[in-house]
């Protein structure tokens, strides 16, 4: 079992998708829980793609590589968590009105997803409205606002007041090239992360 | 001496009169806003590709009014590739790339004619036309030779990931088909070179390669594939630029100091912008001074969208003394000028430059 989940954790740091999905349902043929898959191989190779992305080890291929095979994998283990094992929660992500840039936000999709987080990603360019109407439906423990354009990154004040007009309560994280933790403080967020990692991170600590 | 002279020499890391004044880029919105300071003949504000050719020609005339009224030393142009429209907010090119144009920002590619390895065998090379370079002719015409002559064009990793419409597909294939990668960049790169040689036939005296290869933390591929994956055909290209007796340099956003030897390598005469944020301009010059010119860095992010005019005149005062003594530097914004920066902040920085940028530089800060 051991050998199993280790082999499933270095076939997501090496990106091979394949081999993901055939150890996802061999770990599930021979009795190994999901949410042990979840929690020993998968959420761990992406923890490790992390410290490696930090130290310089790795970069942003690298990370791609890794959630694209953390994603196949979870196409099999998803329906096999039930109910409450469901994971971390439902994070709404969006680049907010007049930024039509997308890759920054699917790192951090990437890594919340790797974190174990369900994310529901709501595209770019988006009206303040949008994030409300996407707030209501989903109802989500976060909700994260990206921007690449110091000249977009101003709408975040904007979906967040709209945001907690609807729930004084919500927990809203920012990021983004020009955004900065002074930035963050400044418009009311609830976390900033500098990275797409500490993103996940960061939502975790934020729920904790 | 001149603009074009202030700017060569510059280049060769030597001190001209005073320090260049340059800029990479203006979007629609922040020519006709910097325009408006100097005659009331403007366009209405929209995007280029949206404006009808009268509409066109004025947003031009109104670049080579700011050009002429703050008497900068070079002048940018670039290909402005013909497109047909292709849907709301859509326009597709030659190659079949479909561009989005947002409020705020420059076209974006979001839809590529590639989407695997096998699509390349079907796919005809697109070649550029003269008169997609009228900008570049438009601005010779007029400045003839008082000016540097600046053509700005996309580098290989950029124009690769537009082939297929996403650059995080490219940076997949980085580590799944190294072949493919190659391919793309072969393609880009024989479009590239067929650009450069038609922009310097046409008068264009400093090529600029775009594309950011990096972030604010760090570049976004490892210096490996930097060197394995563009390296050689930046190499191709600026051994093309030399053989024109030209000059080039990198943009790339972001941290670049784990690749800034490979920058060097492959053959640039110069790089920009030097993020503030993610670059000390002081280091950069320290260690590639002698053998790269520095352009750029006065922060567009924070400084010139919402700081005031004093501190605009301090960082240009701080990073004219920080770069320019010994030559070797042009200053420019770290990006471009973007609808968010204050036309007065701008035309603060050019001020500010003249103040501060006379050689021999003699500021204390």
């Amino acid at each position: 079992m051991e050998q199993l989940l280790s082999e499933l954790k270095a076939s997501v740091i090496e990106g091979d998708e394949e081999a993901v999905k055939r150890l996802v349902a061999e770990s599930h043929a021979s009795g190994i829980s999901p949410r042990r898959v979840l929690e020993e191989a998968m959420m761990p190779a992406m923890e490790e793609i992390g410290t490696r992305f930090s130290k310089g080890e790795a970069y942003i291929p690298e990370l791609i590589v890794a959630a694209y095979a953390m994603e196949a994998g979870m196409e099999t283990l998803k329906p096999l968590l039930l109910g409450d094992e469901q994971g971390a929660g439902t994070v709404v992500l969006g680049t907010v009105a007049g930024d039509i840039h997308s890759i920054g936000k699917n790192l951090v999709r990437m890594c919340l997803e790797g974190a174990g987080f369900d994310v529901v990603d709501i595209g770019e360019d988006l009206k303040t409205e949008k994030f409300v109407e996407a707030y209501r439906e989903h109802k989500p423990r976060v909700l994260g606002l990206s921007a690449l354009l110091s000249s977009t990154m101003l709408h975040m004040r904007e979906v967040i007041e709209a945001v907690r007009a609807v729930d004084p309560d919500a927990i809203v994280m920012v990021g983004g090239a020009p955004v900065t933790q002074e930035f963050a403080n400044e418009i009311g967020a609830s976390g900033y992360a500098p990275n797409a990692f500490e993103a996940a991170v960061k939502a975790r600590q934020l729920l904790s | 001496m001149n603009g074009k002279e202030r700017m060569l020499e510059a280049f060769a890391r030597r001190e001209p009169d005073r320090v260049p004044v340059w800029e990479m880029a203006f979007n629609e919105e922040s020519i006709i806003k910097l325009a408006s300071f100097f005659t009331d003949d403007l366009p209405p504000v929209k995007f280029a590709q949206q404006m009808t050719p009268e509409e066109k020609l004025k947003l031009l005339t109104c670049l080579f009014t700011i050009v002429r009224e703050l008497e900068l030393d070079g002048i940018s142009s670039l290909a402005l590739l013909n497109t047909e429209p292709a849907g709301q907010d859509l326009v597709k090119d030659g190659w079949g790339r479909l561009l989005r144009v947002s409020e705020e920002g420059e076209a974006t590619a979001v839809g590529g004619p590639v989407s695997s390895p096998g699509d390349l065998d079907n796919m005809e090379p697109y070649h550029p036309q003269q008169a997609e370079l009228l900008v570049l002719m438009a601005a010779r015409g007029n400045f003839g030779d008082e000016i540097a002559q600046v053509f700005v064009q996309p580098g290989p990793f950029r124009e690769s990931w537009t082939f297929l419409g996403s650059m995080e597909k490219l940076l997949f294939y980085y580590i799944k088909n190294p072949a493919f990668v190659h391919a793309l960049a072969r393609l880009a790169t024989d479009f590239i070179l067929e650009v450069v040689d038609m922009a310097i036939e046409l008068g264009a005296d400093i090529i600029g390669l775009d594309g950011d290869l990096a972030f604010s933390q760090t570049t976004l591929m490892a210096p490996e594939h930097y060197y394995e994956f563009i390296l050689p055909y930046h190499k191709e290209i600026t051994e093309r630029v030399h053989g024109h007796g030209k000059l080039v340099f990198k943009h790339s956003d972001g941290n670049m100091s784990p690749i800034m030897d490979g920058i060097v390598e492959a053959g640039f005469d110069g790089f920009h912008p030097v993020q503030p944020q993610c670059m000390d301009i002081a280091e950069v010059k320290a260690k590639y001074g002698d053998r790269l010119c520095i352009l750029g860095n006065i922060d567009c992010m924070h400084l010139l969208p919402f700081g005031s005019e004093e501190e605009v005149e301090l960082s240009v005062k701080e990073t004219i003394a920080a770069a320019a003594p010994g030559g070797g530097y042009i200053i420019s914004s770290s990006n471009s000028i973007h609808p968010g920066v204050k036309s007065e902040n701008y035309i603060a920085m050019v001020k500010a430059a003249r103040k501060y940028g006379r050689y021999p530089i003699t500021i204390e800060v």
